[in-house]
This record gives C-alpha cells, structure tokens and sequence, in this order.
C-alpha cells in the first residue's frame, strides 16, 4: 500500500534549482534507497518532505491524502520522521531531553510552553527507549549528548525517530562518520523498522549498503529523479554508472576488450 | 561540583572574605544595603540576558532602554499631563517595541544580534537624548503607589532594603523555573545549542527568540525605572555601558556566549560578583580611576577559569 506519493516536487535556492522536478512513491513496508552524487539534491528533497523548508511547487500525498506540510510540526504529526544529516541532537541537553525534544512530557499542560517537565517520565522513557535499542549497557539518560561519540548521538537520534512510531522514517547518510560495529547496528536498525512495517527512505553514499537493505533504489542526478529500480532487478556497477552519469559497464567492457 | 555556578561561587565567597578582612566597613549594614540598592538594578536585566543568551542571541540596547524609558514616561508625566499609570504602559509598550524588533530583524531578516542591537543602542541612546535635549528631567518627588511598587524601602533592623530586591528575587526564581523547569527552557537551551536541531523537532525558534528579546527589553525598562524612581531622576545618559557589564555578569557566572548552557544561579552571583567588586576595590581603596582594571582582570580570571573547567571535564 501507498503511504507517501511526490508530485513534481519543485525547490529553487535563489539561481540554483536544487530540485528540478521529482516524483516517487513509498510504499508500505519498503526500504528505498536514494542515491546520487554530492549536491544532486537528496537532502534539499528530504527536508522539503520534513518540512524544514516548503517547495515552490508540487504535491505530497500521505496514504493518498494530499497534504500540506508547512513546518516540521507538520512532518512529525502526518507520522514523518527525519534524520538530517547535519546532526539532529542539541549537544548541551541531556539524552533524555533530546529525545523528546518538542514532545516533552509534561504536568499541568494548560501552562503551555511555561508547563514543567515531568522529568521522572522523561528520565524513566528515555532508560527504557535506550535499553530497547540496545545501547543502554553505557549511556545513562542524563548525560549530555556533547559526551557521546558520533555512533551514539546517531543511535539515539534513530531511537528517537522509532518511539514515536513514525510511518515513515527518513535517514540521510545515517551510516557517516559510524565504525563497522555502529553501521551494522544502523543497518540492523532499518530491517528491523521495515520488519515492524514501516517504510524507510534511505539517503547514502555506500551502494553495499544499499544492495544489503533496500527494496528499491531511486537515483538524482542535478536535481532530477534519473532512474527508478529494485535490488533484485539491478546490479551494483549498473548503479554506480547512473549516478556518476558515465556508463562505466561500457567503458568496463571496452578495457576488457583491450 | 565541577559545574560553573559552583566554581563561581566559590570565588565569590573567597572575594567576599577578601573584601571583608581588608576593611572592616565592607561588611557593615550601610554598605550591604548599599550593595542590595543597586544590585536588583543591573541584576534583572542579566536575568533576561541569561536567557537571550542561552537561546544563542544577546542584546546590546538594554543600557539605552535603561535609559529611554524612564525619561518617556516622566515626560509624559511632567509635560504630557498623563496619569503615571498611563505613562508606565506607554514606557512598557515601548520597550516591547524596540524587542520586538530587535528580534524580528534578527529572526526574519538574519542579521547578527550583535549589529542588530548595536544599531538599536544608538537609535535608542539617541532618541532619549533628542527628546531630553542632552539634559536629565527635573526632580521626581510625588510618591505614589508605583514608586512604592518598585522603589519602596523598608528597614528590617539597621539594613536598609528596596522593594526593588523583591522584584529580583521573584524573578530571579521565576527565570530559575522557566530555564530548567520547564518546557520554555529546554526551547531555550535547545535553540541556542543547535538552531537547527531545535526547528526539526517543531520548535518555533524564531517564535521563542522574538519573545526572548521583548522580555530582555522589557526587564531592561523596568529597571530602568526602578533606578529612576530609586533616585527621583531621569537622565537620558541613564544606563550607559550597562549593557556590556550585564553580559559580563551573566558570562562570570558560567553561562556560555555561544549559547545552549544557561544557568540563572550562575547569574545571580555573577550579579552578586560584579556588584561587590564594585563597592569593595573602591573601600579598600584602590583610586576611583584604577578601578576598571581590576574589574577587567577579574573578569578575565573567571573566564579563564571556566574554560580551564570545561576543558578538564571535556576530558575526563
Ligand atoms: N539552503 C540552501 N541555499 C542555497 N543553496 C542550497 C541550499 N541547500 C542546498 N543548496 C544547493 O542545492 C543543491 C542540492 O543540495 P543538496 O544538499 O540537496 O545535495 P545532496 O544531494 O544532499 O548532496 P550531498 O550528498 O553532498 O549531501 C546544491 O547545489 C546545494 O549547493
Ligand atoms: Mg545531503
């Protein structure tokens, strides 16, 4: 089943026209995997899909709805929950306050924004969002995220996006900066999101990644939605030519020849 | 206890001794109720820089409003023919005026806080000066309810205390609750520790900032005031320089100039720090114009000290 569907999402910075035109849709229970080179225009169209930006034209619909998504409050109350790239975490607050940064518990909740923290909750849901992703051996809900490796502030940022039980969870380039042991963990944490039936859309750099995760990779290239494939009907080297834009199967066939 | 607030009072504590061994006086009730006339004055302000701070933005126009809004208001008064109570409201529109655009420059437009409210010091500074003509306004001498709200003074024993001391310690407890209490505060320090962090999870960071910057102003004017009334005097050079040792009081006390580590506790004694540097190098004696110097020195002391501090548990 359909849950998020783009419609000639269109997105211009001043001269440069960082998203051409892109179209696609994310089904239910998929791993989609965005690819291209640097400054194609993956982020500017995830953020435009978070919210964190509006597009000057297009639509987005969300299980066939058509929607308007004007601020990232918008994004995370449809069930969309993004991962950016340029780190998602407050280093000077504590973990737990991190992780339900704009969703705090609170006590007296006609206070609005003046309302105090119930930071038994906080401190409490935080422990056993922790434990449940695995990493609550070390990390202790009030340390201050400034503190953690980058592996860490990653894995809390993806145990922030799985809590609220988003329908769509979106990681751009989750696997940056990780070692082997937290990229396995990351890449354990998509099969396990999909497993539970959500849908992921995955920005990376690493085509094994892609080959190990996804169900469908979806390739730009300067701002345009090039290629639209599935794993099984596609190879590695096929992939990397439509990004780079050279054909290299050719060019490879043509040093064999010699 | 490796925490700032905590190193500060320490050394707040040791310059206290200091002071107080080196003159008798520094410790007698006269000066202590001299200590606590001023210190709400500057220190109220600081509670709002606090916060300013702590959300990644500072204001450089609280000394200038300091200055204007009292003089507003006794021209209203004294020339305007208006009620005070009248006067007062305009005064605090006013303030909430120049924060608001203070903030919507800097949220909407994007210009650096630091150009933004140093512009607004000078059209600020200026138009109190303008209005007065360079000279301060006659004697204020009709007490009333609202001088008796904010300029009050009462005698518990032989100290001598304002009302003033009240307001700051209100909302000084208020600033307390709101910054690491509440859901307000985690905005806050959020914002001013990663903006874009913050906007991701639907925190209206510009939103916050604005109000952010109203508040400064406002508690700015407020003081400004409560000064005013404190001496039954307006003068529309009231306030100069106020700006930059409020941030002083506020950095001293372990709240970090790039934003996202806030503490009001901090700055109550970064508040507490400054005000008795002041009263004490002048009674033990160091000459009138020396006294920057040492302020400057110790300032810088502290600064290095906290650094040191967050270097070491950055480490450990
Ligand atoms: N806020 C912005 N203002 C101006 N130009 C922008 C902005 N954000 C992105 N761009 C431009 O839009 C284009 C697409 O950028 P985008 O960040 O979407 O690329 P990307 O595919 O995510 O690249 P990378 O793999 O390096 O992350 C680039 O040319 C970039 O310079
Ligand atoms: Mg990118």
């Amino acid at each position: 089943m359909e849950v998020l569907r783009l419609q000639n999402l269109q997105k211009s910075f001043g001269s440069v026209r960082a998203l051409k035109s892109a179209s696609f849709t994310l089904n239910e229970g998929e791993v989609v995997a965005l690819l291209g080179d640097n400054g194609a225009g993956k982020s500017t169209l995830i953020k435009a899909i978070s919210g964190v930006f509006p597009v000057d034209r297009g639509d987005i619909y969300v299980r066939g709805q058509k929607v308007s998504i004007r601020s990232t409050r918008d994004a995370m109350d449809l069930g969309i929950e993004t991962i950016h790239q340029d780190t998602s975490l407050a280093p000077d607050l504590s973990i737990a306050r991190n992780l339900f940064l704009g969703r705090e518990p609170v006590n007296l909740k006609w206070l609005g924004v003046f309302a105090p923290l119930d930071l038994a909750r906080l401190r409490d849901a935080a422990s056993a969002l922790l434990k449940r992703v695995g990493i609550s051996k070390k990390l202790d809900a009030d340390a201050l995220v400034s503190t953690l490796s980058g592996g860490e502030r990653q894995s809390i940022a993806i145990s922030r996006a799985m809590q609220f039980a988003a329908k769509v969870i979106i990681l751009d380039e989750p696997t940056n900066n990780l070692g082997v042991e937290e990229t396995h963990g990351v890449l354990r944490f998509v099969k396990e999101v999909r497993d539970a039936g959500h849908s992921v859309l995955l920005i990376t750099h690493n085509i094994h990644h892609v080959f190990q995760v996804a169900d469908r990779i979806i390739v730009m290239r300067r701002g345009e939605i090039v290629a639209e494939q599935t794993v099984a009907g596609t190879d590695l080297l096929t992939v990397e030519s439509i990004i780079t834009g050279a054909d290299m199967s050719a060019l490879l066939k043509e040093t064999r020849a010699k | 206890m490796r925490s700032p607030q905590f190193s500060s009072l320490v050394i707040l504590i040791v310059l206290l001794a200091v002071f107080a061994i080196a003159d008798a006086n520094f410790l007698s009730p006269l000066n202590i109720s001299n200590m606590m006339a001023f210190l709400p004055e500057l220190g109220i302000i600081a509670l709002g820089m606090t916060l300013l701070l702590t959300a990644g933005e500072f204001d450089l126009s609280v000394g200038a409003v300091f200055g204007l809004a009292p003089v507003v208001v006794m021209l209203l008064v004294q020339n305007g023919g208006f009620d005070i109570g009248v006067a007062l409201l305009a005064g605090l529109l006013l303030c909430i005026a120049i924060g608001a655009i203070n903030g919507l420059i800097v949220t909407k437009i994007g210009i650096s806080s630091f150009l933004v409210t140093l512009s607004m010091l000078l059209v600020v500074r200026g138009a109190a000066l303008y209005i007065t003509q360079g000279f301060p306004l006659k004697s204020w001498n009709q007490p009333g309810f609202f001088v008796t709200l904010l300029a009050g003074s009462f005698n518990i024993g032989t100290f001598r205390f304002y009302t003033s001391l009240w307001w700051f310690i209100g909302l000084s407890l208020l600033a307390i609750y709101v910054l690491h209490y509440a859901k307000l505060g985690n905005w806050i320090s959020a914002i001013g520790s990663n903006r874009n962090a913050a906007v991701a999870r639907g925190v209206p960071a510009d939103a916050v900032k604005i109000w952010l910057f109203i508040l400064t102003s406002v508690l700015a004017g407020l003081a400004g005031m409560i000064s005013a009334f404190r001496i039954s005097a307006a003068s529309p050079v009231a306030g100069t320089g106020y700006e930059l040792e409020v941030i002083a009081m506020v950095v001293v006390g372990g709240t970090a100039l790039t934003g996202g580590r806030g503490t009001i506790l901090g700055t109550i004694v970064g508040a507490l720090m400054l005000r008795s540097i002041r009263n004490g190098i002048v009674l033990i004696g160091v000459p009138g114009l020396a006294y920057n110097i040492f302020v400057g020195v110790i300032i810088l002391a502290m600064l290095i000290l906290h650094a040191l501090l967050q270097k070491n548990a950055a480490r450990s």
